[in-house]
């Protein structure tokens, strides 16, 4: 039947709409935890250093991936450098944005790690890889303990 | 040493969209004529069924629950794989291998075009802590921060993956079952807009719609099957990791899959024995990191090659001769089997009018944003 009989009627042809609506708490961990704490209530930022074999890495984690043992806690500038630039005109949705975003690969000093957040105060034809670039965070009594405190990066004048 | 082969293949569509059928019937189409091509009655024949499927992209839960009727294997040992359709195939050559089965059935399918929010199901793969709320671009934005980063590191230039684009949409025009072909030139694409700066929408695969379902034998078995059956020689598999500050960006994941893949089919120098290949392009710069990874060329030396001609259909090593998903369409954890597939057709010498000689063939599949982690299959004839 499925090889000879197929609707040919576009308009005969049914379909469901359905929606998936669920919610979660995402748990931050106990390194996750450390950082955007620190970040919250201090404004400073927060690495991780392998007691084995020294990789520093940021976001922190309290295990190297790379040995499998464990590491501790190192505080870090927060400031870091434009590893690469991304300028984005459309959002999740496929809708065009107003104001297109800027993301950014970011290596951050005194580490091995990176983050990837919003690069503002600049326009993208502006922006080099290679920029010495320092984190904007949201007034302290507006923070709440997550990766949305940093409101974005911006270049040193 | 047991051998595994492929004793039948059947597919369904490619298509942009499917709205006469439900995916489980795109299935059961491409399942048919899998066991018809097989010569098998599968009610009868087959022994284990391995089905390759992630939850969000379906829309429910438990996917691997509503897989055995479709496919004939109601009352059988039946599992699904999170994973790509070549993830998929491998665990199928493991049972076979290991003698729990004598004929197992491979599975993968896409019903894209059902996908209402894309976007946000690419970004629910991001993590939820460090990285999802992060913006309210396109989760495209990962992939042109890598395009970025490994365009840098090896000082290729937008034309280089413009002529991918090109390529591969051209390659499609001789593929019937490639709806995003199209005659299309490098600076067609350079002179489109990047939406997804420095990614141009040109350089990103649409979805499509469509199953693919493998019949895999031991190698007696298939010998009576069909007795010019194609094999696979090798397959490989690897993740880097999840965290964005330590992976590559330079697809090392295909590099150490290929390593196992190759190291098992007993290949030692890709280059001069891969006769053709299929490799994820999703994004056109990646089908340049996969080249690399799979040691068809020399890091930093594809844009010459490219150029030159020397993965083009007539070229010394075809790349993506289907068209690659650039032109076949993104097929979710299909886009393995799809490669897979191209490359039975071509060692069969069933690939119509884009047929080229060949004896070893490899299919490569990315597990898409946001990971580093991909499989790698040799086939042979
Ligand atoms: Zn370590």
């Amino acid at each position: 039947m499925v090889f000879n009989e197929k609707i040919t009627n576009p308009a005969e042809l049914r379909h469901v709409q359905g929606r998936i609506e669920l919610y979660w708490i995402y748990t931050s961990g106990e390194a996750g935890d450390v950082f955007f704490k620190k970040l919250r209530d201090e404004g400073k930022f927060t690495a991780s250093k392998c007691r084995k074999c020294g990789h520093v890495f940021f976001p922190p984690r309290i295990y190297c991936e790379f040995d499998f043992s464990e590491t501790e806690y190192m505080e870090i500038s927060g400031e870091g450098c434009v590893l690469a630039f991304s300028v984005i005109s459309y959002d999740s949705d496929g809708n065009r944005l107003e104001k297109p975003e800027i993301y950014a690969l970011i290596g951050m000093d005194g580490t091995d790690g990176k983050i990837i957040h919003l690069l503002g105060e600049i326009e993208p034809e502006n922006i080099e890889t290679g920029m010495k670039v320092v984190p904007v965070l949201k007034p302290k009594d507006q923070r709440e303990g997550k990766i949305t405190d940093i409101l974005y990066f911006k270049p040193v004048s | 040493m047991v051998r595994v082969a492929v004793v039948g293949a059947g597919y369904s569509g490619f298509n942009a969209n499917s709205p006469d059928l439900s995916w489980k019937e795109i299935t059961y189409e491409a399942a048919v004529r899998a066991y018809e091509d097989a010569g098998i009655n599968p009610r009868r024949d087959i022994d284990a069924v391995v089905t390759c499927a992630e939850d969000f992209w379906e829309g429910f839960a438990i996917f691997d629950e509503f897989c055995p009727d479709q496919l004939g294997g109601v009352l059988k040992p039946t599992f699904t794989v999170t994973a790509d359709f070549l993830f998929g195939l491998a665990n199928g050559v493991m049972l076979i291998k290991s003698g729990l089965a004598e004929i197992a059935v491979v599975e993968a399918h896409s019903k894209a075009s059902d996908i209402l929010t894309f976007g946000n199901v690419v970004k629910f793969a991001y993590d939820p802590v460090w990285l999802r709320p992060v913006g309210r671009g396109h989760p495209f934005y990962l992939a042109a921060l890598e395009k970025s980063y490994y365009s840098n590191l090896r000082g290729y230039c937008d034309y280089t993956y413009a002529e991918v684009v090109a390529k591969n949409r051209k390659n499609g025009r001789l593929n019937p079952d490639a709806p995003y072909s199209a005659d299309l030139t490098a600076d067609d694409v350079l002179s489109s807009e990047p939406l997804f700066y420095p990614l141009r929408k040109l350089e990103i695969a649409e979805r499509s719609d469509g199953a693919v379902v493998f019949v895999l034998a031991k190698g007696d078995i298939a010998r009576e099957l069909n007795p010019e059956p194609v094999w696979i020689d090798g397959v490989g598999w690897n993740s880097e990791t999840s965290n964005y500050d330590t992976m590559s960006f330079t697809a090392v994941y295909a590099m150490k899959a290929a390593e196992m893949a190759y190291d098992m089919a007993g290949i030692e120098n890709p280059a001069k024995e891969i006769d053709v290949a299929e490799v994820d392009d999703r994004f056109a710069y990646k089908e340049v990191q996969h080249i690399e990874a799979l040691k068809l060329a020399k890091a930093g030396e594809v844009d010459e090659l490219l150029e030159s001609g020397y993965f083009g259909r007539k070229g010394e090593i075809p790349v993506n001769v289907s068209g690659g998903s650039l032109s076949v369409g993104n097929l979710l954890e299909a886009t393995g089997a799809q490669k897979a597939l191209e490359i039975v057709l071509q060692l069969r010498g069933e690939a119509g009018r884009r047929q080229v000689d060949a004896e070893i063939g490899v299919a490569q599949v990315w597990r898409y944003l946001p990971t580093a982690t991909g499989a790698v299959a040799v086939f042979s004839r």
